[in-house]
């Protein structure tokens, strides 16, 4: 019995750990590591698909592969980042490496949290691998470089947020007739508000009419959770032209009166446009994060919806799951005139490139172990895999592998339109302040969903306390 | 003099850790609030501000709304133990069929982690998916969603409060009421006292201290509540809430403001003192002129 599970676990070695590079570069790995072999290092992270792919698959490969242990917790964002940031403004130590989310680069470069990992890297060529590359990286990288070009982060997950939809509905042909008589034009996915707010409209009738849970759309609306926030600022507001949160970056201002756009016509007809939808939402959706927006979608309450694309691929395939596997179609989101020309310009973008990466703070007390991680994770052989599981694509190769070719035709051509159409959407602003501002205006779009305030209310009040607060941290005056 | 230093060691161990981990925050958080401290400002250090962030507070909006909002939480959640758990602490006195099953089943929820409890509401209240808002659309056409409407998240977080610490109060109050001498009542009855009497005369004044205790540890609870609520709804909607703890946390943590986040914690600490400490004198005073 004994020599059975003796046999099982080196066969468990091989199959997760040296299966993933080939025999010259595993030479390589276990010498590099060979210092730091039953050294344990510490990550902490939000959970999400990739982190949870990276926490069951990548870290035990990497384990067999090196000897390094790897414990990593995944909770929840909050928690993410209170941990995070903690550990490293006490200098405890206690995390070797942590998830850095695009919007928080700037706060973290900002205080100088995180080892600048080329130059780590240059300094010592025996722990830089031979099959690590930073030009494998798509351009989501370039989120995580200072000034100088130098990465603070390795890229673990990228996606857009994406205009997903029912397909089984939208081809319907009864329902297509419906539509098409009761609207005069043909069913399918919208490309502005108007068409949105009518395609919304008319499926919560339609579901009413027929005794079905199933309503318009979803929307991230949860009344005492950034997530609504975020939504709005990040996916809505962007599709009427309304970028960097409102914030003029030349002067660091958000008042029309001063600059900024967050009170503008064009911010307050996005919030007003946003929270008429909640009337053809689920219930749930005042309490709906982004989990729970992709959850209600999955459970096939939502006709369309704004998703986070790193949802996009277990809703359309995992049938444990999912109610609404192969029914999933993907599309950009609705927009107001000429915002996709100004972003195809590249003077604008239509909605959020998501992602994040997995950084080395100062404080980290195993920093070479780390660093041996943080490039085992940036492998291409690992992308494919990863990339099926947790639709995030952060290296340009990962589209041609066969495993993401077959998932993209699964999901209707998410990954495509990520690689085709990515360049439209765009991380969070260069804002070190993101954290601060974001808890100063996010109660007032709480109220807004509450009814409390009306959405130009809402905006100028938002606006007129983030004037007030860029002042009191130091920016503008 | 051998007895006393025996005392002091025994009691050192719990005194060593009390001061690590309960004074020595206490001071550091004292301290801190006298700077301006937030980690994502253009001056990331400690930088002394006096008494500015103090006097931020007086005119915080926000902040003041909070602490409002947990008085009033913290009142009807209270009082509405108090007499809930009083009723019970006397149907508990009396012989009834299953009263054992119903003495376990009554304090499960004591048992049960704050953290989780706010998890099993959640489950219980979102709209759409829990069984509550479920049932009362469906048997009374209530639309009831806490996530939307103000006055159902707060009555929710009021009922959550209630049934989760309601068999504490319940189970003071019967040690109360089972250690009280039984010849003062039967003379009361014998005199010819009625039930109101009994109550008003006897059980009241005796049960008095116990009642006192029970209040002070629920109040100090109220005033900080924290996990269930933020479990529950986050604070929302909107701020209707957002208790003081929740928007202390807001301010330290997601928004890293230290030094005020510091000062808001001292305040409501000496909020909570003032508070007990006006509750014991009025009701020592009431008790001395009965």
């Amino acid at each position: 019995m004994k020599k059975f599970a003796g046999f099982l676990c080196l066969a468990l070695v091989f199959v997760l750990g040296f299966g993933v590079v080939n025999a010259a570069d595993e030479a390589w790995w276990q010498a590099a590591a060979a210092p730091y072999a039953g050294t344990t290092i510490r990550g902490v992270s939000e959970s999400t698909p990739p982190s949870n792919y990276v926490k069951d698959v990548l870290a035990p490969q990497f384990t067999a592969l090196t000897g390094i242990n790897v414990e990593f917790e995944t909770t929840s964002w909050d928690q993410m980042y209170d941990k995070a940031i903690k550990d490293m403004e006490a200098g405890t130590g206690i995390y070797d490496f942590v998830y850095i989310e695009q919007d928080i680069i700037y706060s973290y470069l900002a205080r100088d949290f995180l080892v600048n990992i080329s130059a780590a890297l240059a300094a010592k060529p025996e722990l830089a691998s031979p099959e690590f590359s930073m030009d494998d990286f798509t351009t989501f990288l370039d989120y995580f470089k200072n000034a100088d070009g130098d990465v603070f982060g390795i890229p673990m997950e990228a996606f857009i947020k994406v205009y997903l939809y029912r397909t089984d509905l939208f081809e319907d042909a009864a329902i297509q007739e419906a539509y098409r008589a009761e609207f005069g034009t043909d069913l399918v996915p919208a490309t502005t508000h108007e068409e949105y707010t009518q395609i919304a409209q008319f499926f919560t009738a339609y579901a009413e009419a027929n005794g079905l849970e199933l309503w318009g759309t979803t929307v991230q609306a949860a009344s005492g959770h950034p997530a609504s926030f975020y939504e709005f600022f990040e996916s809505v507001a962007p599709t009427f032209g309304v970028y960097n949160w409102g914030i003029n970056t030349e002067n660091w201002k958000a008042t029309v009166a001063n600059g900024g756009e967050m009170n503008s016509d064009a911010a307050k007809a996005a919030l007003t446009w946003w929270l008429n939808n909640l009337q053809f939402a689920p219930p749930e959706s005042t309490s709906s994060t982004w989990d729970e927006v992709a959850a209600s979608f999955a459970a096939g309450r939502a006709a369309q919806g704004l998703v986070y694309g790193e949802n996009a691929a277990w809703i359309a395939t995992d049938p444990d799951r999912s109610r609404v596997v192969g029914n999933v179609g993907v599309a950009l989101p609705p927009l107001a005139a000429g915002v996709l020309e100004a972003a195809e310009a590249g003077d604008g973008y239509i909605g959020y490139y998501d992602g994040g990466a997995f950084g080395l703070p100062i404080t980290s007390k195993n920093q070479d172990a780390a660093l041996l991680w943080l490039q085992f994770i940036g492998l291409p052989e690992v992308q494919a895999d990863w990339a099926v599981a947790g639709s995030r694509v952060t290296q340009q190769a990962t589209f041609d592998e066969p495993a993401v070719i077959a998932a993209d035709e699964a999901t209707n051509g998410y990954y495509t339109m990520f690689k085709e159409q990515g360049y439209l959407f765009a991380g969070a602003p260069a804002f070190p302040f993101h954290a601060q501002v974001r808890e100063v205006v996010a109660p007032f779009i709480y109220r807004a969903i509450a009814g409390e305030l009306s959405p130009a209310d809402a905006l100028d009040q938002a606006a007129a306390a983030a004037d007030a607060e860029l002042v009191n941290l130091g920016y503008g005056s | 003099m051998r007895s006393k230093r025996t005392g002091w060691l025994l009691l050192a161990p719990t005194l060593i850790i009390l001061f690590i981990v309960g004074f020595l925050p206490f001071l550091y958080v004292l301290y801190v609030g006298f700077f301006d401290w937030n980690v994502f400002s253009q001056e990331a250090g400690m930088t002394f501000a006096g008494v500015n962030n103090y006097r931020r507070l007086v005119f915080d909006t926000d902040f003041l709304n909070a602490v409002w909002l947990t008085l009033r939480f913290t009142a009807v959640s209270v009082l509405s133990q108090l007499v809930l758990g009083f009723l019970l602490a006397q149907l508990l006195t009396r012989d009834f069929p299953g009263k054992s099953f119903f003495r376990i089943v009554h304090t499960l929820p004591l048992m049960i982690a704050p953290i989780v409890v706010g998890a099993i509401w959640r489950l219980l209240t979102i709209p759409g998916l829990g069984p509550v808002p479920y049932f009362l659309d469906r048997w009374f056409g209530f639309d009831y969603r806490i996530g939307q409407f103000a006055d159902h998240a707060f009555i929710t977080t009021v009922l959550m409060d209630i049934w989760h610490w309601t068999p504490f109060v319940t189970l003071t109050l019967l040690a109360g009421l089972t250690t009280m001498p039984i010849e003062v009542t039967e003379a009361a009855r014998v005199d010819g006292a009625n039930r109101w009497q009994l109550f008003r005369y006897i059980t009241l004044p005796l049960l008095r201290p116990v009642i006192l205790t029970t209040l002070f540890i629920r109040i100090m609870d109220g005033l900080r509540i924290v996990d269930e609520v933020w479990m529950l709804t986050g604070g929302g909607p909107g701020t209707a809430t957002r208790y003081v703890g929740i928007h202390i946390w807001r301010v330290v943590f997601p928004k890293t403001d230290y030094g005020y986040g510091s000062a808001m914690s001292i305040l409501t600490l000496y909020f909570t003192i003032v508070i007990c400490w006006l509750l014991y004198v009025s009701i020592s005073q009431k008790r001395s002129s009965d």
